[in-house]
């Protein structure tokens, strides 16, 4: 029926090319992986370029859908459901890209895009495993594409959903009028991005992510081909530097997300073990694992299996944090998931298509590994190694167990809830396992591969240790008691861990920086993790409430401040903060509060203004983001925990506020925001002559005991008065406390009465409930995560460099 | 190594609360639990900043038609009356459920096929 209807304006020959396009990179990958399947079987180079070819051509579909949808939402083609639901004519351009990764399409697409492009770059690079990887990768585009075809199979089974559907035919819409109507288009608007994603960090936050997840697959397909093709070893040399690559680029990933959450969530931190956080770290993990086990490998020529299944494992968990994030699994315990498309099946079959291919070839080829048992001696590096990737393991496990309860309750029907407190169940794990790890960091590269002399290594790790326990003991000293052991342990082995790396540079590498890739990325470790440390352990509430009357234990009512427009100048961590205003931009109303210092003379200077911001956000409710002014020693972290917003802007003339309804009986108290209002009883003897009323008239007065804050009494009479069947209020008004009170009903049967209390509108009180933390040295974190940085690019150009002369 | 990753899942376990009902949050006053009910919006909802800007006191009702009510010892969340379902952790202290915190499910305008449906006719 739809169908007949001639619609004005719309565009259908864009989705028609999309859908083609879905369906020609589907295909080509498909074939591009057929291809390069017999290519590696039968090492015949007809097959090389029968398979590139169809992989450029996916390639180029890929990048030409992604070209595409941007030309969409670049022109407002809101007859598409994709664009409708993502973009709005409103929104400035530089949130274009934004636009196309906020939905589960998009972000597949951009998955989707890094695959090709790695897969060029692969073609590239790779010679003798062109064929291999290649042949996986396009396995797994084949399986990416399938998300974005959007068809039904078997009656009611969906294949993905597709980005170009158009939006009179979402089923949501299915019964709404304006299909019928032929120029909805000219009245439809767009949905626009989500406010709180309307941010630089979505930007470019995703495509890192992406990227890094893109590249944790090639050390997968180096593996996966490698034992399909009976290489069991020769696969590890040439997929060390990819693993590298993409343990740098995913923890870029994670790190920008953290900076993310610390600047515009006000959960308080930049780490909140979020199931989504947690999914892509977990990844990480075993992918640094991974990357060390590979190392050994290329010195000792052990680690074969420990190789194999630490590189599988990482893309199978990027794949299966996928499916937690896509499939609404997770539902209300991360603010990150994806709502349910309906492809939990086609997202179960991704994962466990990858992961038995990963036990399968493990199985059968499990006999044919030559796993030599050295036993490994104490004094040789490689034994530390191991042990460092063990404990990264057994991290990986309790947060992967942890951030799994929600499926586990699906599987086994359970009502498991996270911990009570989060954060401490999985501090409790992962501080000791951080500590090792980084004790481990601080004595591992001083010794020698096989076998090393131990006096010579604890000779030059003598100096390292002995500054970090003076340091450790400089802290005590000050902190003194306050502070539980195991911030002492893993003060000192953060210290240890960089001390003893900057000790390597210096007395080892003699300085020599290219060759110092991996100290000053273990340097950049330690500090994050001594940040981290000190931020968290030492962070202060300084936002103290004044005005509060003491609740007892249970409820400690100290960590939000109040603050009143323009009357409060309260002290707070030694300053004095006054809420200025409150102002509207965009869908931000920012609350300036202005901090100010007093000087020696007891004025009180102007410091700084921070403005926590109040997000309207309609889609997602109104959301608090947080301003923090940075020293170099500290942060003040502020946000909001409570205003309160003026409903609707009333525009009216009249001075009240909207007037609320009181029932009460005799007795009955009534709260207003300055007083209390007392129903003491009705007065039947009303002097009618002397209030203007007629003899025939009824009245009754309500007395009222009206008592201030500060317990000064007023009272009130408001009449109840009915004349020739009709009744009215005569109103009583109180004008020191602005409040007008009408006596409006009288219910015989209940003894009850009505009141209806209007407040001057001035009554009402701006304030502001904020919340403020100081977190001391945050940016000894921000400095290691640039050191992680540059470290890992220096050792990557190393390696990538050394594997080329190999090669030559 | 096997013993440790078995002793970190069981710790794990051992740490996990449970979603319960009220009765069994009653039924067992020292231990935490999540429970998930309804906003019952007939009954007052208390928040007096000026007093105590770390208490709001509401009522909540679970699927067993339970109800309790719940003291919260935090600000008042924004946008609480719009939330359909309300996750409360804490534990039963004196008839009343004291939370140390709250998950809120709103009808986010992102997922919900109707309120998509309504953005839609409010923009025409």
């Amino acid at each position: 029926m739809q169908d007949s209807i001639q619609y004005i304006g719309e565009q259908p020959l864009f989705g028609i090319i999309g859908n083609l396009l879905i369906a020609i990179a589907f295909s080509c990958a498909m074939v591009a992986a057929i291809g390069y399947f017999y290519w590696m079987r039968s090492g015949d180079i007809i097959w090389k370029k029968f398979s590139r070819s169809f992989f450029y051509i996916h390639t180029l579909s890929i990048v030409s859908i992604f070209i595409l949808l941007m030309y969409l939402i670049l022109n407002h083609r809101f007859e598409y459901h994709y664009v409708w639901e993502h973009s709005n004519e409103e929104m400035p351009l530089k949130y274009i890209f934004a636009c196309i990764w906020e939905g589960q399409e998009g972000s597949f697409l951009l998955w989707l895009f890094w695959h090709a492009i790695i897969g060029l770059l692969v073609i590239y690079r790779t010679k003798t495993w062109e064929a291999g990887v290649m042949m996986v990768l396009s396995l797994i585009q084949i399986f990416l594409s399938s998300m974005l075809l959007g068809i039904i199979i078997w009656g009611d089974q969906k294949i993905g959903t597709n980005p170009f559907g158009l939006l009179r035919n979402d089923p949501s819409f299915a019964n709404l009028p304006f299909i019928k109507m032929p120029d909805y288009l000219q009245h439809i608007k767009g949905n626009g991005l989500n406010p709180l994603l309307q941010n630089y960090w979505m930007t470019i936050h995703p495509p890192t992510l992406f990227l890094g997840f893109a590249l944790t697959a090639i050390p997968f397909c180096f593996a996966i081909s490698g034992f399909i093709q009976k290489k069991y070893t020769e696969w590890i040399v040439p997929a060390i530097s990819w693993t590298f690559t993409a343990v740098l680029v995913l923890g870029i990933g994670i790190l920008m997300g953290a900076a993310w959450a610390y600047e515009s969530l006000s959960f308080g931190g930049f780490w909140a073990w979020d199931p989504v956080e947690n999914a892509s770290l977990v990844p990480w993990m075993t992918l640094v694992a991974a990357a060390h086990v590979m190392l050994i490998y290329k010195s000792r020529k052990t680690t074969v299996l420990s190789s194999f299944i630490l590189a599988t494992i990482s893309f199978v968990l990027v794949v299966y944090s996928t499916f937690l994030t896509r499939s609404g699994i997770l539902g209300d315990t991360s603010v990150h998931a994806f709502t349910d498309l309906g492809m939990n099946l086609q997202l179960e079959v991704f994962l466990f298509f990858f992961l038995g291919l990963m036990i399968f070839q493990l199985i059968k080829n499990f006999n044919k590994l030559n796993l030599s048992n050295v036993e490994e001696s104490f004094s040789s590096r490689e034994f530390w190694m191991f042990v460092g990737v063990l404990l990264l393991i057994i991290g990986a496990i309790q947060i992967t167990f942890q951030t799994s309860l929600p499926v586990i309750n699906k599987l086994f029907n359970t009502k498991l809830a996270p911990a009570a407190d989060v954060i401490d169940s999985y501090n409790k794990w992962q501080l000791p396992i951080a500590a090792l790890l980084l004790l481990l960091i601080a004595i591992t590269q001083f010794f020698n591969y096989k076998n090393s002399d131990i006096k010579n290594v604890s000779r030059k790790l003598l100096i390292p240790a002995l500054l970090s326990f003076a340091l450790v003991l400089i802290s005590y000293c000050t902190l003194g008691n306050n502070y539980r052991l195991h911030y002492y342990i893993l003060l000192f082995s953060a210290c240890f861990a960089a001390l003893a790396n900057t000790h390597y540079i210096i007395n080892v590498l003699k300085g020599k920086i290219k060759f110092s890739g991996s100290s000053v990325a273990h340097i950049g470790f330690a500090l994050i993790m001594l940040g981290a440390l000190i931020s968290n352990s030492r962070k202060e509430t300084i936002s103290q409430n004044f005005k509060n009357i003491n609740l007892g234990k249970d409820f400690p009512n100290s960590e939000n401040i109040m603050i009143e427009n323009r009357i409060d100048t309260l002290p707070m961590g030694g300053y004095y903060v006054v809420y200025e205003q409150a102002r509207k931009e965009g869908y931000n109303l920012y609350y300036d509060v202005a901090y100010f210092n007093q000087n020696l003379n007891g004025e009180k200077e102007k410091a700084f203004t921070l403005s926590p911001i109040l997000q309207l956000n309609e889609r997602m409710g109104n959301v608090a983001e947080p301003s923090t002014k940075r020293f170099w020693n500290k942060d003040i972290y502020t946000h909001l925990t409570y205003v309160e917003l003026n409903e609707k802007e009333d525009k009216s003339n009249d001075p009240y506020q909207t007037a609320k309804e009181a029932i009460m009986a005799i007795g009955d108290t009534f709260i207003t925001s300055n007083s209390f209002v007392i129903l003491q009883g009705l007065n039947k003897n009303i002097d009618k002559a002397k209030l203007n009323l007629n003899e025939q008239d009824l009245a009754v007065g309500a007395k009222l005991m009206i008592e201030n804050v500060n317990r000064v009494k007023f009272n009130a009479e408001p009449l109840f008065v009915i004349r020739d069947f009709m009744s009215y209020s005569q109103e009583a008004m109180v004008d020191s406390l602005g409040l007008k009170i009408a006596f409006s009903k009288i219910d015989p049967q209940s003894g009850k009465i009505t009141l209806n209390i209007s407040e001057l509108k001035s009554n009402k009180k701006d304030f502001i409930i904020m919340k403020a933390i100081v977190f001391p040295y945050i940016n000894i974190l921000w400095l290691g995560c640039i050191l992680l940085i540059v470290g890992s690019i220096i050792a990557i150009r190393q390696r990538i460099k050394l594997t080329s002369k190999n090669l030559e | 190594m096997i013993a440790a990753a078995l002793a970190a899942i069981y710790s794990t376990f051992a740490d996990s609360s449970t979603y319960a009902s009220i009765a069994e949050a009653k039924a067992d006053p020292s231990k935490t639990f999540h429970v998930v009910g309804k906003l019952m919006k007939d009954l007052p909802q208390i928040y007096d900043p000026q007093t105590n800007p770390n208490l709001f006191s509401f009522h909540i009702k679970d699927n067993k038609g339970e109800s309790v009510r719940v003291l919260l010892n935090k600000a008042k969340p924004q946008d609480f009356e719009q939330s359909e379902q309300i996750v409360v952790i804490g534990k039963i202290v004196n008839q009343d459920f004291i939370a140390n915190d709250i998950l809120m499910k709103c009808p986010s305008k992102y997922s919900n096929e109707e309120a998509k449906a309504k953005a839609l006719q409010g923009s025409m």
